[in-house]
């Protein structure tokens, strides 16, 4: 009898929906009732019939079924059972495959907690989407570049001709001030989170007021807002409200401020970290109308109004600059607007503030005021963490393929007995799942105890378990279970449930490691990644001893500088105090110390036209440049017998070149000396070049030096004169000090020094070695964490390769027996078992060399200073991936070689 | 455990395997249902409901003996339980008070 298509597709769907224990009545009532109808209506209708009867008994089975005991127990109901019998029988496999998973689990757990606490900054401020911060071009260097500091102008620009705007408001902290509580006990402290605020800044910003109005409380000028433990730290439990604290000015005299309000700290995840608000209006220098904007030390907040079109608004802003900055050019450097920038466009942009903490290119690296985040380490950190987990999943999906071939025999007799390949599929996955919900588990009590750690290396404050409340955080975990349990568990249970259980039952299923194409790709990828990572690491360590020994033109070590010397009452007076010690062999004066010289100007050479170019410039005394042993090229350094001198300068080569006098041997024909250097603003004063030094780093060694000229601290033609920080530097005769005590003893005397000058003084010390070494903390602290997760995904790696190595050596037992009964060598042995995983860490070292060169190339891109990218680290690396998997996969070759052949060979 | 109540189409299933007392499967079950009421059935709400009276303890099932027409195929006769009668009867007596106790009926009749 010939069955028509719909029949037939009745039959396949009832096959393959119905559970074996009803099928069978099924078919048998629904070709029954085929009979009946194809009698009583005709083929055609019956045909209809029995379709759709078989569709209504799956559809009402389906619903109904987990009631239903469709399945065989043998099946279904020890799952778990079976699961377990299997986890206890293969102990190693077990500990393998739940540590591998564990140490994955728990390295993406804290990966994933530090990305998600440095992309959650500034997200708990009502208004954020409608907050921005303004930028412009780096207006003193590369105009390319955005700047995240602006003019006080900008603001009122803004204000005056964009009615899209709420609020602007403008913020500016001194960096570190210090504040007198008087009383009959004046304290004082040092306090680096103080802010100038225009006072609609609670506007934008609504943070929580405990005291006073957000409305009025800045409006009056000096006018103060602190927070809560701000206030607790001044004035203990009295009431904050109406008391006075005073603010230390550079010519050390004190302006009063008034509490007027008190707010709730500021949450910790917050780009703006400021504990004391102050009115803007209060500043010395800050008038009303000044409108200049190239004083570019205020971030500047804009609150926009709902619904404004942001790229139009873009379009407003850029008619800003041309307009109001003109007054500004043509007061301070005589020129007009579009010959001051050169022609270059000065744009604004608006930043989001959920992009400001965390911002990437084109958006500024570096904000003046309060913590930033590093893109490039959540970039780096979250790719290591997937490559960590994808490192942990394949060892799990390699162990269990692995294992195939213990199992074959029960999925043959499963199948036998009438299981369905979708149940061993099923039991499979179950497996896996149960397996990373033991891993996962394990994994949240290991990132718990590692986390104390990890915060410290990262500098961090990740808590676990405050995220157990979380319903996304759990819904992660659990959808994170399941993915990576389905994900892990399939490629095994797709690859078993598809063997033949003829041939599995009669023994012929090869599991050996030749065959296994896939697994041989998964190792080879979990090297590569690992010997990469070896790699990178490798050049990260070089480049940071690198940067830490590379010769920086000055002598760094054994060099005490003092800070807020410009808020010392008389810092001559301790200046030749400490010139009478003799622990000391130089003391000077400087008003920035490297590799921190960040300021610059506007110059040019004396000449017919010209070019105007930037150098950074150092402001200290005669003493500072014989201290810091930098060498001269030709010239002297400033006489101080020489009045006139106050007003020479000095440059480096680069300054030289950059002013456009030429290399090294053109001096001897064309001498710098002598020449002048003009101010490319203003009284365009004349500075006589009497000294020209050789470049050194006044900058961290990232960058690259830059031009620099070199002035006297009392050169009152400068603007600067007079302004700024001011630092007393000391060499250390290093034979006064031999050890830590003595230093301690040393820093102890200046310290009396500075108190017995200035009680109520700062007194805040650092080292010129420890400044530099300090440029590289970010990097450094990637360096450590890079470490921690090579070796994470080494070990990994290995415990894969441990894992299939027992495998194979178990699989081969009986050859290895024969081959030694033949009378094949223990090391011959070895060496053959050892040889194809060799091969495999050979291919992944071919493929890792050229992937970590690149990665090491782009990262070393950054450094104005960096290291070569020498062959022998690749060799190192390749040999230590070699060694380290030889040893591996050696220990079940040495034990699988050293069997006697009589017990592996006498069951045959 | 509660008292089991049955809806009306499992009430005409139970009555039809009683009915059938032995033979009574899948398609006889529909069969007769359909005879009895004048409408049509689909096989498959035969079959849950057999299953779900099963579940409840009113009907026990054991496979049958195949017959050609069936292609060879066994089929799972139904037979009513000690429970099932008890609930059948039951319902059938709350029925019969019921219907006695309606005035009309009882003065027509």
């Amino acid at each position: 009898m010939r069955r028509s298509l719909l029949r037939k597709l009745g039959e396949r769907l009832l096959h393959k929906k119905i559970g074996t224990s009803v099928r069978e009545e099924f078919l048998g009532d629904l070709e029954e009732s085929y009979e009946d109808h194809r009698a009583s209506k005709g083929k055609f209708i019956a045909d209809v019939m029995y379709l759709f009867d078989a569709l209504h008994l799956i559809y009402g089975f389906s619903s109904t079924s987990s009631k239903y005991p469709t399945r065989h127990a043998m099946f279904t109901g020890n799952m778990f059972r079976i699961a377990w019998r299997n986890a206890i029988r293969h102990k190693q496999f077990t500990i393998l495959n739940l540590l591998g998973l564990t140490i994955g689990i728990a390295t993406c757990i804290a990966i994933g907690l530090y990305v998600h606490d440095e992309s959650t900054y500034d997200t708990f401020y009502p208004k954020r989407d409608r907050i921005y911060r303004v930028n412009q071009p780096m207006i003193w260097g590369d105009w390319n570049t955005q700047f995240a500091s602006t003019g006080p102008g900008i603001a009122e620009a803004m204000i005056e001709d964009i009615p899209d705007f709420e609020q602007v408001a403008r913020l500016y902290n001194p960096g570190e001030s210090t504040i007198r509580i008087g009383g009959d006990q004046p304290k004082t402290f040092v306090e680096s989170n103080f802010y100038w605020a225009d006072s609609n800044v609670f506007r934008i910003f609504d943070f929580p007021f405990i005291a006073g109005d957000p409305s009025t409380a800045l409006t009056k000028p000096n006018g103060v807002v602190i927070t809560q433990r701000t206030a607790q730290r001044y004035f203990g439990n009295d009431d904050p409200m109406g008391k006075l604290i005073e603010w230390k000015q550079n010519d050390t005299t004190y302006t009063s401020y008034t509490v007027t309000g008190v707010m709730a700290d500021i949450p910790k995840k917050s780009h703006i970290d400021a504990d004391v608000f102050a009115s803007l209006y209060s500043i010395p220098m800050f008038k009303t109308g000044h409108q200049t904007w190239i004083w570019t030390i205020y971030a500047t907040y804009a609150l926009v109004k709902e619904g404004t079109d942001m790229a139009s608004l873009s379009n407003k802003m850029q008619l800003l600059p041309p307009k109001w900055a003109a007054t500004t050019t043509q007061k301070v450097f005589n020129q007009d607007f579009n010959s001051w920038t050169k022609g270059k466009p000065w744009t604004l942009h608006l930043q989001p503030l959920s992009e400001i903490y965390l911002g990437s290119a084109p958006w500024p690296s570096w904000h003046r005021y309060g913590p930033s985040g590093n893109p490039q380490f959540v970039v780096i950190f979250s790719v290591i963490g997937i490559l960590v987990l994808a490192l942990s999943c394949i060892n799990f999906m390699n162990l269990s393929t692995a294992r195939s071939g213990t199992r074959a025999k029960e999925v043959g007799i499963r199948k036998v007995l009438g299981s369905d390949k979708s149940i061993l599929v099923r039991q499979f996955i179950v497996e896996s799942t149960l397996f990373v919900l033991a891993a996962t588990v394990a994994a949240l009590g290991l990132t718990q105890l590692s986390l104390g750690a990890f915060n410290l290396v990262a500098d961090k404050q990740l808590d676990l378990f405050s995220h157990f409340g979380d319903v996304r955080f759990i819904g992660v975990l659990v959808a994170f279970i399941i993915a990576l349990g389905v994900l892990a568990g399939s490629y095994p249970a797709f690859y078993l449930s598809a063997f033949r259980p003829a041939e599995t039952l009669k023994g012929k299923v090869r599991t050996g490691f030749k065959r296994s194409m896939v697994r041989n790709s998964l190792v080879v990828f979990q090297f590569t990644v690992s010997i990469a990572l070896i790699i990178c690491t490798f050049f990260v360590q070089k480049q940071l001893s690198y940067a830490g020994n590379l010769n920086v033109g000055v002598v760094k070590d054994n060099v005490l500088q003092l800070q807020y010397m410009e808020q010392l009452n008389d810092v001559n007076a301790l200046k030749n105090k400490l010139e009478n010690n003799s622990a000391f062999t130089n003391v000077a004066l400087s008003h920035s110390i490297p590799p921190n010289v960040w300021e610059g100007d506007r110059y040019k050479a004396e000449g017919p036209n010209p070019a105007v170019v930037d150098l950074s410039y150092l402001r200290c005394d005669e003493q500072y440049l014989p201290l810091l042993g930098v060498e001269f090229l030709v010239g002297r350094n400033f006489d101080p017998g020489n009045a006139a001198d106050k007003h020479k300068v000095i440059l480096n080569e680069t300054a030289v070149k950059t002013l456009g006098w030429g290399t090294r041997d053109e001096w001897v024909k064309d001498s710098p000396l002598g020449k002048h250097v003009v101010q490319a603003f203003g009284q365009e004063s004349k500075l006589e070049v009497i000294g020209v030094v050789k470049d050194f780093n006044f900058n961290p060694v990232r960058d690259k030096i830059l031009p620099l000229l070199i002035m006297h601290n009392d050169n009152d033609l400068h603007w600067s004169y007079h302004t700024g920080p001011l630092f007393l530097s000391m060499r250390i005769n290093s034979a006064a000090v031999e050890s830590n005590d003595d230093l301690q003893e040393i820093i102890d005397k200046v310290q009396a020094d500075v108190k017995s000058i200035d009680p109520s003084a700062i007194f805040q010390y650092s080292f010129m070695d420890e400044g530099f070494d300090n440029s590289f903390r970010t990097e450094r602290r990637m360096g450590v964490i890079l470490n921690l997760f090579t070796a994470l995904a080494v070990i990994i790696a290995c415990l894969g390769l441990f894992g299939l190595a027992a495998f194979a050596a178990e699989q081969r037992l009986k050859e290895l027996g024969i081959r030694k009964v033949m009378g094949a060598k223990v090391h011959e042995l070895v060496f053959l078992f050892s040889s194809e995983f060799t091969k495999l860490v050979m291919i992944a070292i071919l493929l890792a060399t050229p992937i970590a060169w690149y990665f090491t190339d782009r990262w070393l891109s950054s450094f104005a200073f960096r290291t070569p990218i020498d062959a022998w680290v690749f060799i190192v690396a390749a040999m230590s991936a070699l060694a380290i998997a030889g040893l591996t996969v050696s220990y079940q070759a040495i034990a699988a070689a050293r069997t006697n052949p009589v017990e592996t060979l006498r069951n045959e | 455990m509660t008292p089991t109540s049955i809806g009306e189409f499992e009430e005409l299933v139970l009555l039809a395997v009683c009915i059938l007392d032995g033979n009574a499967y899948g398609i006889t079950v529909k069969n007769e249902v359909e005879k009895h009421t004048n409408r049509t059935i689909l096989l498959g709400a035969v079959h849950i409901t057999l299953y779900r009276l099963q579940d409840k303890g009113l009907l026990q099932s054991e496979l049958g003996n195949a017959s050609e027409k069936r292609g060879d195929r066994r089929k799972r006769l139904f037979k009513i339980t000690e429970k099932g009668m008890v609930l059948l009867r039951s319902a059938q007596e709350v029925r019969q008070k019921m219907w006695g106790l309606i005035p009309n009926v009882n003065t027509n009749s």
